[in-house]
């Protein structure tokens, strides 16, 4: 039978339903493309914000440091360590850790001293672009300090005052010192608002008696179509005894709320096209029943059940390519749109963080291969499912009966 | 010439139809009996009730008996499946029914090719076999009309093309001058007894028009779904 011939022109027939039928597809393919590129866009601009503020991509750590972060559990011989880095793609920003008793008046609290380096930090993260008062940490100013939001709050203590540091440097003596809060951070993540204590790692090594050795060693792709694993790969290569982490496993939690958010443009698709299921479910059945006496003498023809269920499985693929190519086309170009120009929201909210996230007040689309591709293949899925029971209902239809029909 | 022993290509032995409708059964055929030989050309007739479509529609595979037997060409049709009951109805019956006998979005070269490109036959030979059976059935110039351009005479006459285009075994035919005028009943017939003469094809054909009655050359008179030995 030839099915080519007659499902085009079973479809021209009745063209007004044809029509309604496949706008209905087209318009939900177009939507879900936007949609599937919003997220998209939502989850990369996450990715990227939930590494830039702090965590970095990968991260190098002593072997035992992650599960017992002991001043002592160092990596040796920091120079040569960075200088084999720079070889493989990655910048780096190395890291000490201690923690410490602060105080500012009568007020004390217990702080996790972070000692950087701001020239090498600001290549791996955009801290220093995160602060709500004051003025980021510089080389030239070595008793600055910037200070967790939360934790300036619970010190009571403004730009420029004087905070103490008291603690047990690692040859055992007493560490103490006066510092000067030359900024405080807006929020960044939890742990950093209440305790996060920056300081020059220049300064850090004077206060805690460490000369050498650093805790950890944050990086970032210089070029961001390498994969992580790859570069995790290489870095590990040249690593030796430390270990290295993406970010994914060192920010479970953050890596899971993105995952969901993958899973929620699948259940978008599920939920839009089951409304276009039933549209398409009712507009075959119509079709089917309008031509009970037809597809009854096609069978008293000889024409055989399962060529029947594909001439009606042939019409509304027919209708689904259609709707596809429009969808296509359509979505294409108002998602590639919104990559351009994005959605402004900066009337209604500022930049703010959520779960050690910044939230960017733009929202730009992204356009993938997989935010076009997934939208189509769940029309062509929905609609196959759609159309099972109108291509059996009209497969076993009986001649007998159908030719008493007109 | 001593008459050549016909050969039988259809036998309905003691078939018997019936239909629960509600809580009464109705007997649409009950207990017949009879031989269809080789070139026939018999009508069916019969008042309304009868049993005369249910008989084509058994004899043509689309329904089955309750009871009893009927064989085409010594194949008896119950016994086979779906599939092969299709491609029988494909290769060895042509139907033509009353009325709206034709696919609506093909024309009527299409309609008429439509089994042969079921079977599987090659373009170039459908096309031959198909424009000369259009002409033999009067309808060379209208090969691309579509049903609703052609008048129901025309359609008949698709109809007709249709079933004769495969040379099948039988052509069965429930009351196909019903929806015609007279003057186009009488040239359908003029068709079909021509392709019965000439081609030797069996029709099969029911009617309670006694015009058409008066063309068959057998004759099978059905009542309350048994032969009405008083007629
Ligand atoms: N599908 C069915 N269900 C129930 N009863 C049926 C069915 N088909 C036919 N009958 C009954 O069987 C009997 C014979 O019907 P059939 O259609 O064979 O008669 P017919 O001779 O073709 O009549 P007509 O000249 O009106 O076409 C009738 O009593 C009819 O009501
Ligand atoms: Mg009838």
């Amino acid at each position: 039978m030839n099915i080519v011939l007659l499902a085009p022109r079973n479809l021209l027939r009745s063209w007004h339903r044809s029509l309604v039928t496949t706008l209905a597809m087209g318009f939900a393919g177009v939507i879900m493309i936007v949609f599937a590129s919003l997220m998209d866009g939502m989850l990369q601009a996450s990715e990227r914000n939930a590494t830039m503020m702090n965590t970095g991509e990968l991260q190098l750590h002593a072997k035992t440091y992650l599960d017992d972060p002991d001043l002592y559990a160092v990596m040796h011989d920091e120079k040569a360590l960075l200088e084999k880095l720079s070889t493989v793609g990655v910048s780096a920003s190395p890291r000490l850790f201690a923690f410490a008793l602060a105080a500012a008046g009568s007020s004390s609290a217990g702080v996790q001293l972070r000692g950087i380096t701001p020239s090498r930090e600001a290549q791996v993260t955009e801290i220093h672009k995160h602060l709500m008062l004051g003025l980021w940490l510089d080389e030239v100013d070595t008793e600055g300090v910037v200070l967790g939001r939360k934790l300036a709050r619970s010190l009571n203590i403004k730009v420029g005052e004087e905070v103490i540091l008291l603690g047990q440097a690692s040859d055992g003596s007493m560490a103490n010192e006066i510092f000067r809060v030359r900024g405080i951070l807006k929020a960044v993540a939890d742990d950093i608002d209440r305790a996060g204590f920056f300081m020059l790692s220049s300064s850090f090594r004077k206060l805690m008696v460490v000369n050498e050795g650093v805790h950890e060693i944050a990086m970032k792709r210089l070029n961001q179509s390498d994969t992580l694993e790859t570069k995790q790969q290489q870095v590990q290569d040249i690593a030796g005894p430390y270990e290295v982490k993406d970010w994914r496993s060192l920010m479970p939690v953050i890596a899971r709320i993105l995952e969901l958010a993958d899973a929620q443009t699948i259940f978008m698709l599920l939920i839009t096209y089951v409304a276009v299921g039933m549209v398409i479910l009712n507009a075959m059945l119509m079709s089917v029943f309008e031509r009970i006496r037809e597809f009854g003498i096609m069978k008293a023809l000889g024409v055989n059940p399962w060529q029947i269920v594909q001439l009606v499985f042939a019409e509304a693929i027919l209708q689904a390519v259609v709707a596809s190519l429009f969808a296509l086309a359509m979505g294409a170009w108002l998602a590639l749109l919104l990559q351009e120009r994005g959605i402004d929201f900066s009337h209604m909210v500022s930049a703010t963080s959520f779960a050690g996230i910044a939230l960017e007040p733009v929202w730009y689309a992204q356009v993938s291969f997989r935010s076009l591709a997934l939208p189509i293949v769940f029309l062509f899925f929905m609609t196959l499912l759609a159309v099972i029971y109108p291509a059996i209902k009209a497969a076993l239809i009986k001649p007998v009966d159908a030719i008493h029909h007109f | 010439m001593a008459p050549a022993e016909k050969k039988v290509i259809i036998s309905i032995q003691q078939v018997s139809k019936s239909y629960q409708q509600g809580k009464v059964k109705v007997n649409a055929v009950n207990d017949l009996s009879l031989d269809i030989e080789e070139g026939e050309f018999t009508a069916l007739c019969g008042p309304s009730g009868s049993g005369k479509t249910t008989l084509l529609n058994m004899i043509g595979g689309l329904d089955l008996p309750t009871e009893g037997v009927i064989k085409l060409e010594l194949q008896e049709l119950a016994q086979l499946s779906r599939m092969a009951l299709s491609h029988l109805r494909r290769d060895r019956i042509g139907f033509v029914f009353q009325a709206y006998n034709l696919i609506p979005v093909m024309t009527a070269y299409e309609n008429a090719e439509f089994v042969l490109a079921l079977q599987g036959m090659p373009k170039a030979q459908r096309r031959e076999r198909v424009m000369s059976i259009l002409k033999q059935v009067g309808l060379q110039g209208l090969e691309s009309r579509r049903p609703d351009e052609m008048s129901g005479g025309q359609q008949q006459r698709v109809a007709i093309a249709r079933a004769i285009v495969t040379h099948p075994a039988v052509v069965l035919a429930d009351e196909p001058t019903a929806n015609v005028d007279s003057e186009n009943a009488e040239a359908l017939l003029d068709l079909m007894e021509e392709l019965n003469q000439r081609e030797g094809i069996t029709f099969i054909f029911s009617t309670h028009d006694p015009r058409v009655m008066k063309r068959a050359r057998r004759l099978v008179y059905l009542r309350d779904g048994q032969l009405d030995p008083a007629a």
